[in-house]
């Protein structure tokens, strides 16, 4: 097991750095220089120059390059060209924010869809069945802005239970963190129980119709035990890496959500950051992004032979 | 309206309904929410006390003139105050000053100082304040983004500043200049504002800004908000009424609070729950809030101008020809009707309409005749070569509604008008280049009418952005800059209108509506310049 989560980890190296390299570039790709969106269109040559110079845009671009991976590699991932924070801490502080949201909207959507799509699976064709996978489709289908929208006319204009924007950790107090990230949480969970049910059912009804199941039938087993003994741990394993790559996208990937809330999260860290050209923020939030992408597929892999015995991590 | 800015229902429940640390339903809910208000998360008192506000993007940083953007601007001057400021009608009047005078060769200004004066950690404001700050302005390292206007790379270069007196400064200008004050007095460039030594760590770095505004930098939580506190020691400038960033400016509120909040559904979410008391919302939201007895809605026209802007460079639009066609196929008017929802006014003046130099010259305005737009066509030899209006959609400008509009009006004029729409940096980065045929793009304000010609005017052959390059149009820009006489330098912006009218080499054709929509809790509120001003404003 060691040796494996060993071996993804070095595997993960030349892949962060062909996203940096691959990010640095690209953005620089795309026309429109930071200098230029911080002075707008009072700036005059002068001024550009002084900024151009003082952010280091005036080297090449291979000098800035090798510049910015000595950088990185002594862990300074720079400063933030509009706020003049160090990229590295700002990430941190918004990825934490991300997090908090993202998991515990992730582990309510699996607590709830999984059993949900079992449940479908077992009554399938049944009203319980349809009832459920029409749930699962409308959640699915509703975009996740829109539904936050609903959440946010409800809860905070017509019954006014809820606040309407800021932030507070649960670490730091939980009634107030909790206050401020139900709706939110909700959006997500909503969204992704869609998601995850339909998967739970789809890959819990072709275990179904394996052999050993009969088996297990024919042996007088009773449902629940047939249900969570023998299809449970079999069906899971796919459930169980979507859920892992939900995880990784949301991570860094709620930025509408986070804009409706007005939530201090990392996707708007980085939306905010690819319209103002700020460099080493877009830099430094999709090579953490990727970085959590690969730590969260190892979480799942290393997790796997837990749930499918069948799957050994040697 | 809620007393309460969060909550806007009333809490009713009965205890003895529950079981002890069980929460569910509604219930729970009600038992969060009074856990909440006894925690004292939200009193209705403290609130009452704050006004809350919105602004789309976080403040960038609290450096006057340094790094900062408009939204940044109007934050930061809340806390700090220049020597001068700008009046409502784009003039410049003292604000730190008691008077300024000027020589009669225009070299020398004598700033006498207000007295009673202090900074908001008690210390007294004085003329040695004034030096310790130009200094550090006029030091590159501090990374003032002003210090071209005035170290003689612009042209205009201040020679000395001294203090005679701890209420007399004096400055030293080496030629003469309009705009030198109304350079003090610039928004972009944080007011030159005057900031006590402490604002700066031993190391020079910048720690926080300790101003004589009328309120003092309270809490900043990045990305969430930005409070202010009102400097109870604050000293009001003479007046009345608030005028621009002069006039009255007592702090009648305990608290300011800036939300971040950038979606413009959540704005108005965040107004009709009464999180945030007063916003800048879009134009289609506002017949819905002037509907609403709740609230107020304040609107003005500000300096900031909307145009087509033609790339004279262009093979196809450096006939002069073509470019005046284009000029009379548009039915500005209607044109501004339709971007701006019915609430911008027409104006193709660079000169906005509250200006000392709004004349009736600067009113003459392009002439919308179909006719004579096929005429000048003809005679510019136009065969329907495609012309691409580049448009962007962010939703502070009305930049792609107006490509849309000019496209159809265009192409009833026989011109095969297309649109090609960009993201926002890339649309700079055309301008900049000059790399368009035309171009929906909006400036920012520029009171004085000599830099407002001045923004979009230029050698193309070292400043490839400028739009405008007729040698008699900078000629005239040059001197407008120089000449302090209003009588002469109202014949010079009067003459380069003229002047814009012809060449056409954009079209400008209205300012920028600013619509503040308030809750009627609040008393004071003014829209003047797309700032929040929330000084001389009371919350009952």
């Amino acid at each position: 097991m060691l040796k494996f989560a060993i071996s993804r980890i070095i595997a993960a190296i030349p892949t962060l750095f062909i996203v940096s390299v691959s990010v640095f570039f690209l953005i620089r790709l795309i026309p429109g220089d930071p200098a230029s969106l911080m002075l707008g269109d009072l700036a005059d040559a002068a001024s550009l120059a002084d900024l151009r110079s003082r952010l280091g845009l005036d080297q090449s671009i291979p000098v800035q390059f090798t510049i910015w991976l000595g950088n990185i590699l002594s862990g300074d991932f720079g400063r933030s060209i509009t706020s003049q924070q160090e990229v590295l801490p700002l990430i941190l502080g918004r990825l934490r924010v991300s997090a908090e949201i993202v998991l515990i909207a992730v582990l309510l959507a699996s607590v709830i869809a999984v059993p949900a799509g079992m449940i479908a699976a077992w009554r399938q064709n049944s009203l319980t069945d349809v009832a459920l996978v029409s749930i699962a489709t409308v959640l699915l289908s509703i975009p996740a802005f829109w539904m936050g929208l609903l959440l946010l006319l409800l809860f905070v204009l017509k019954l006014g239970w809820l606040p309407l924007v800021g932030y507070v950790s649960i670490s730091q107090d939980f009634t107030q963190g909790l206050l401020y990230i139900i709706l939110p949480v909700a959006t997500l969970l909503l969204h992704e129980i869609g998601v995850i049910m339909r998967m739970a059912r789809a890959s819990t009804l072709e275990v179904m119709q394996l052999d050993y199941i009969t088996h297990a039938r024919a042996k007088g087993l009773s449902e629940a035990a047939v249900m969570w003994r023998h299809a449970f741990k079999n069906a899971f394993g796919p459930t169980w890496t979507l859920i892992g790559i939900v995880l990784g996208n949301l991570l860094g990937g709620i930025a509408v959500i986070e804009t409706v809330f007005a939530i201090p999260g990392l996707g708007r860290l980085l939306v905010e950051a690819i319209f103002a050209r700020d460099y080493p923020v877009i830099q430094g939030c999709l090579l953490m992004i990727a970085t959590i992408y690969v730590l969260v597929n190892l979480v799942v892999d290393l997790l796997y032979p837990v749930f499918d015995p069948k799957v050994n991590a040697q | 309206m809620p007393d309460n800015a969060f909550f806007g229902s009333e809490i009713n429940r009965n205890p003895g309904q529950e079981r002890p640390g069980y929460i569910s339903g509604e219930l729970g809910m009600k038992r969060i929410v009074l856990s909440a208000m006894m925690l004292g998360l939200l009193s209705p008192q403290a609130m009452a006390q704050t006004i809350t506000a919105s602004i789309a993007q976080d403040v960038r940083s609290t450096n006057p003139g340094v790094n900062r953007d408009d939204t940044t601007d109007g934050v930061v001057l809340h806390m700090v105050e220049g020597l001068v400021g700008y009046r409502e009608d784009g003039s410049v009047g003292p604000l730190l000053a008691q008077s300024v005078d000027m020589s009669a060769d225009g070299l020398t200004y004598t700033f006498k100082l207000r007295t009673g004066i202090t900074f908001h950690n008690g210390e007294t404001f004085s003329a040695e304040n004034v030096l310790w700050n130009w200094t550090r302005y006029m030091d590159p390292a501090t990374e003032w983004r002003c210090l071209a206007e005035f170290d003689g790379r612009n042209g205009l270069k201040v020679e000395s500043v001294t203090a005679p007196d701890a209420q007399t400064i004096v400055m030293t200008i080496n030629q003469p200049s309009a705009v030198f004050l109304d350079a003090l007095a610039r928004t972009d460039c944080g007011m030159a504002g005057i900031l006590h030594y402490a604002s700066v760590n031993e190391d020079g770095t910048w720690n926080q800004p300790i101003g004589t505004g009328p309120y003092k930098f309270g809490t900043w939580k990045r990305g969430e908000y930005f409070e202010l506190e009102a400097f109870s020691d604050y000293v009001t400038p003479a007046g009345s009424a608030p005028d621009g960033y002069v006039g009255a400016k007592k702090p009648l509120a305990e608290k300011v609070r800036f939300y971040v909040i950038s979606d413009p559904e959540t704005i108005k979410a965040g107004l009709l729950s009464g999180t945030v008391d007063l916003a800048a919302v879009a134009s289609t939201d506002v017949p819905e809030f002037a509907a609403n007895p709740d609230f107020n809605v304040a609107d003005s026209v500000d300096a900031s101008k909307h145009t087509l802007s033609l790339q004279v460079a262009d093979p196809l639009l450096s006939k002069v020809e073509m470019r005046q066609a284009i000029a009379a196929a548009l039915d500005l008017p209607t044109l501004v009707t339709q971007v701006t929802n019915g609430y911008g006014r027409p104006n193709n003046s660079a000169i906005f309409p509250q200006s000392m130099y709004y004349s009736d010259v600067q009113k003459q305005a392009f002439a919308h005749d179909l006719d004579k737009a096929r005429e000048l066509l003809a005679k510019a030899g136009y065969k329907g070569d495609p012309i691409t209006i580049i448009a962007n959609k962010r939703p502070t400008t009305p930049s792609f509604e107006t490509a849309v509009v000019a496209q159809a009006m265009l192409q009833a004029a026989g011109i095969n008008a297309t649109i090609e729409v960009m993201e926002w940096g890339t649309q700079l980065s055309r301008y900049f280049s000059g790399n368009y045929q035309m171009m929906a793009f909006s400036y920012s304000s520029r009171f004085d009418p000599a830099l407002s010609f001045e923004q979009f005017s230029g050698p193309k052959d070292t400043t490839s952005g400028k739009v405008w390059n007729n040698p008699e149009a900078l000629k005239l820009i040059h001197e407008g800059k120089a000449v302090s006489d209003p009588a002469r330098r109202q014949a010079i912006f009067d003459e380069l209108h003229t002047l814009l009218l012809h060449d056409v080499p954009m079209i400008i054709y209205s300012n920028g509506v600013n619509d503040i929509v308030s809750n009627k809790r609040l008393q004071g509120v003014v829209s003047w310049q797309s700032k929040l001003r929330l000084w001389e404003v009371a919350k009952q």
